[in-house]
């Protein structure tokens, strides 16, 4: 009954999806604010359906409704209220719905928020947001069904993958990713909406650039969370392995922020179109490969993946976005060349443009990196790898790179720089660097990675409080404001400025941090007796007992748990554990993570033997690890401060306002 | 200007520490122990089930199985290169996480030469187009501009 | 663009250019199996062994020479061989007398072994013990189930990384000159 109800809202999404992209194309061509509007709400009765589906399907997984196929593979009567929730996108049919959900959301809200304003743009991206929404409806009708029926109904279900309810965070880190996700189909639907209409000028770069940073906000979020969740679940201690999962998560977040950079430039030039609208169509194209690449939401299962029925799909997916986007693009491509190159080779402008090419550098050898293994099987038989002492090797000379850059490129003016500048600005800078490095060396730390970004980290730090100061006091001078005050109505009057310098500084944080962190850990393994212990760099951990006992709020599941005491900078009890899954053949590992601002003591459960009681215990410090957290939250506030209209701006600028019935030239198909 | 000489200062500095840093490179590597050789190879080879962890991080037996095979050759005698062709000959090149040297030059390849690419391209236009002037002290420059932005507020209020 | 219309009219290849390879690595590289990883072994002489029984007694590899080899590494622990144990023992009933099954248990004991034997069928071939993993790591053996087919002359034709089914066993020991029966 609930599952029909669902499925029904879906068939109707498509209809009214169908509906709302002829209506914006027929109502985009003749100019007619009633056909528009129609279409519109089309779109919010879209994004209602989706949201009843959504709806349809937490009930269900919260009654634990097995006579629907999902609920049935994916919950289970014991199955915790939360975990049954965040089943949602436990596995590809709840994860196309979940995705369907928000893009809709995303549509709806674009479209509520400019409905009376860019009257030339709405109509196409309108469309283009209603043919992405219809896609994904067909594919939730045909090959990815989430309610398809069971028969017979089963009394119990099988419960989530146990990677997924192991954690909290398995609620936070999916949701971000998708916002990240399906955020970029708004840019991507601006652009395409520039090229049929010709109106790639700055009203266009403005509204993309917008719409690409709240996504990218999501994104680098998601992304941070991922990489928490995968330190506090997985067990090896690790955070980022390269994997091809991970990598497909990453590569639009670089092409994203490549073109943040560069649609200032493009912004204030009037200039890049070309090499914009590539970038916007790229971070989309590569948001779809790594919808369906971590459609399973834990694993990456790239078997066989032709071979299942979503297969077909996801090629119709990229062939289309991508040949679309391309056609359009290559089309236009008279209109949007340049008058005149953009920068002196010394220049702010320069210092952005050549970020662009370190970030896509970056894409690029992690695409390598991925596919380079089933090329090389292609040709030669056997195989290879391509694991993280590859990557590492590879982009981290990259990133340290785009650290200096970071640093660079605000410092430099736009249209130029002199050499009596550049000798201005950067003597001290350089100076703290070399300082930093020296102290670094001094207090004993040796690996090249982490003492070059620590001197790069102060050579940029030191720039950008340069900048505030200065900023400040010319405000303190000119307004007669106390210091604080100053700096506060500076940040806030350049919000745009100064929330970049926020992200900066949080990038830093976590480039710092995870120099430290990848470098500088130890760890050791034994095991033990009761009673026995373990000594890595200043904890003494003793091993006290083994105890198995199913799980309180989930009792299918069998845990057994090894209770250590500690001491060293920190010290107290933990208990780590290996947990049996009714429906996974090997055990879980729980780590036990007890962080501090200093280091992290992460402890794990390797094996245990029932009848000695021995335990064996793997056990790492890892310094700073927190401050990779702590710095991608530094990121998401900057940036968010970034956007945050300024209300005193808002009203200086008039809306450009189109006559809807303004006998104009007729609008190019 | 005292700025300048801190720059020129700065300059020499970041050359000699340059120096100091080309020169540790070129001294020959004094030989590692043992223990930091095993732990070098064990990050090196990949553990056979796993999804792209090296036998140092992952806890399967395989991994174990691999870990102890290393440290007994090591004591054996056996050099690192030995080893790895040991588990080469066994597991295929697959067993190394990081490909031999060939692949790994070109992206870095790709990214020199789209650099100079960029480059060319700048100065190409520079050449075609109306040189921008060059801003001579920007750090008035700037102030001026806040100044003016100031004023202009002060006008609103 | 101020160039002449050549370019305008070839910029429309760009479309395919970058569509097609894309496409193929898409359609190419998401359609494989990574667990299947081919051995290095295949088509090289089996390495040579020294293990013990469950029995205590000693087994070389060397003895085992003249007749077409399986061998069947394996685990108490480990699920999957359970769920290939019958093909084995199927295998054993109708070839036993043309093939020679070894088992190599992968990091497990002789009480698991027998514990494992007693419930899913001893089918009376040889189990050895590799107590070190060294015999494992020689083959390549990624972990359990894993399974070679060796021929007469003492080299490696095939390896099966997973459960081994029948149709599998079937076509590998008519690749060494097995008599195989219809299925």
């Amino acid at each position: 009954m609930l599952g029909t109800g669902g499925h029904v809202a879906i068939v109707v999404g498509l209809a009214t999806s169908v509906f709302a992209a002829f209506a914006f194309v027929a109502g985009g061509r003749r100019r007619d604010p009633t056909l528009l509007a129609s279409a519109r709400r089309a779109m919010y009765l879209t994004f209602a359906l989706a949201a009843v589906a959504s709806a349809v399907m937490i009930t269900a997984l919260l009654t634990h409704d097995f006579s629907i196929l999902y609920v049935a593979r994916n919950n289970a009567t014991t199955t915790p209220p939360f975990f049954s929730v965040i089943s949602l996108w436990a596995a590809l049919e709840g994860s196309i719905l979940f995705w369907t959900l928000l893009l809709t959301g995303y549509a709806a809200l674009v479209l509520y928020r400019y409905r009376d304003r860019h009257a030339a743009l709405m109509p196409w991206a309108g469309a283009t947001l209603a043919l992405i929404a219809i896609f994904f409806f067909a594919v939730m009708i045909w090959p990815g069904n989430p309610f398809i029926r069971t028969t017979p109904v089963g009394t119990e279900g099988a419960g989530p993958n146990a990677l997924l309810q192991n954690h909290p965070f398995m609620g936070l880190h999916p949701p971000l990713l998708y916002l990240g996700y399906t955020g970029m189909a708004v840019p991507f639907a601006f652009g395409m909406a520039a090229l049929i209409t010709r109106r790639t000028d700055e009203e266009w770069l403005a509204i993309v650039r917008r719409w690409t940073i709240v996504p990218w906000i999501f994104l680098t979020l998601g992304i941070t969370a991922g990489a928490w969740w995968s330190y506090e679940v997985l067990g090896w201690g690790g955070y980022w392995a390269w994997d091809p999962v991970e990598n497909a998560a990453l590569l639009p977040w670089l092409t994203a922020t490549a073109f943040i950079h560069s649609s200032m430039v493009a912004e204030r030039r009037g200039a890049l179109k070309i090499w914009s609208s590539a970038l916007i169509l790229a971070t989309f194209v590569l948001t779809i490969v790594g919808t369906f690449l971590t459609r399973s939401g834990v694993v990456a299962s790239v078997h066989s993946f032709t071979q299942s029925a979503i297969g077909p799909w996801f090629l119709a997916a990229v062939i289309l976005s991508l040949g679309g986007g391309l056609t359009l693009l290559v089309w236009r491509l008279p209109d949007l060349g340049d008058r005149e190159r953009p920068a002196a080779t010394v220049s702010r402008e320069s210092a952005f443009l050549f970020n662009n090419v370190l970030f896509l550098g970056i894409t690029f050898a992690v695409l390598f990196g991925t596919l380079l293994p089933l090329i090389v099987e292609l040709f030669n038989g056997g195989t290879i790898s391509v694991g993280a002492p590859w990557f590492n090797r590879v982009n981290a000379p990259i990133f340290l790179a785009l650290v200096f850059l970071m640093g660079v490129g605000p410092a430099l003016p736009w249209g130029g720089a002199s050499w009596g500048s550049i000798q201005e600005r950067f003597g001290i800078p350089i100076l703290s660097g070399i300082a930093a490095v020296v102290v670094a060396l001094a207090a004993g730390l040796r690996d090249p990675a982490p003492v070059a970004t620590i001197g790069l980290a102060v050579f940029v730090a030191v720039i950008m409080g340069d900048e505030l100061v200065r900023g400040t006091r010319s405000r303190q001078r000119s307004r007669q404001e106390a210091a604080p005050l100053a700096l506060v109505r500076l940040a806030t009057r350049n919000r745009r400025r100064y929330g970049g310098y926020a992200v900066h500084a949080g990038i830093l944080v976590m480039a710092v941090a995870i120099a430290i962190s990848a470098t500088q850990g130890s760890q050791a393994s034994a095991t033990l007796a009761p009673g026995g212990s373990l000594s890595v760099r200043g904890y003494t951990l003793t091993y006290t007992d083994l105890t198995t006992a199913p799980l309180a709020d989930d009792p299918r599941v069998v845990e057994t748990r090894a209770s250590i005491s500690y001491t060293g900078p920190q010290s107290g009890t933990l208990a780590t554990a290996l947990r049996d899954y009714p429906n996974s053949d090997t055990l879980i590992a729980t780590p036990a993570v007890r962080s501090s601002l200093g280091e992290d003591l992460y402890v794990t459960l390797i094996g245990y033997d029932a009848g000695s009681q021995q335990a064996t215990i793997r056990v790492f410090v890892n310094p700073g690890v927190v401050w990779i957290w702590l710095g991608g939250g530094i990121v998401g506030l900057g940036a968010l401060f970034a956007i945050w209209p300024d209300r005193r701006r808002a009203m200086a600028t008039v809306p450009a306002e189109e006559p809807a019935a303004a006998p104009s030239a007729p609008v190019e198909a | 200007m005292i700025r300048r000489t801190i720059f020129t200062i700065a300059v020499v500095a970041l050359l000699a520490l340059a120096a100091v840093v080309v020169v540790d490179l070129l001294r020959p590597a004094p030989p590692l122990a043992l223990a930091q050789q095993a732990a070098q190879l064990e990050s090196e080879l990949r553990c056979p089930d796993c999804q792209g962890l090296s036998v140092a991080e992952s806890h399967t037996t395989s991994a174990a199985a691999i870990r102890d095979e290393v440290a007994r050759q090591l004591q054996a005698g056996q050099t690192p290169d030995q080893v790895r062709a040991f588990f080469v000959a066994r597991y295929g090149e697959w067993i190394l996480l990081e490909p031999s040297s060939p692949w790994f030059w070109i992206p870095i390849g790709v990214i020199v030469l789209g650099a100079a690419g960029f480059v060319a391209w700048l100065r190409a236009g520079r050449a075609r187009s109306t040189p921008i002037p060059a801003a001579t002290d920007t750090v008035d420059a700037d102030a001026a501009r806040q100044r003016i932005r100031d004023e202009v507020e002060a006008l609103d209020a | 663009m101020a160039n002449g219309s050549v370019w305008l009219r070839l910029r429309w290849l760009i479309v395919p250019v970058v569509l097609v390879p894309v496409v193929a690595v898409l359609f190419i590289g998401f359609g494989r199996d990574p667990s299947v990883i081919p051995s290095p072994l295949i088509g090289k002489p089996m390495p040579p062994f020294e293990l013990a029984t469950l029995d205590g007694a000693s087994l070389r590899s060397e003895d085992l020479a003249g007749k077409p080899l399986v061998v069947n590494f394996w685990a108490s622990w480990c699920p999957p061989c359970a769920e290939e144990h019958p093909v084995l023992l199927d295998l054993a009933q109708r070839y036993g007398d043309q093939v020679t099954i070894v088992g190599i248990l992968y990091n497990d004991d002789a009480e698991g072994a027998a514990r494992f034997l007693t419930r899913y069928g001893d089918g009376g071939w040889v189990d050895l013990l590799d107590p070190t993993g060294t015999t494992a790591v020689d083959f390549g053996v990624t972990g359990p189930p894993e399974t070679f087919f060796v021929d007469a002359s003492g080299v490696v034709r095939g390896k099966q990384i997973g459960p081994v089914t029948s149709d599998l066993v079937a076509a590998q020991l008519a690749a060494m000159g097995v008599q195989v029966a219809a299925q």
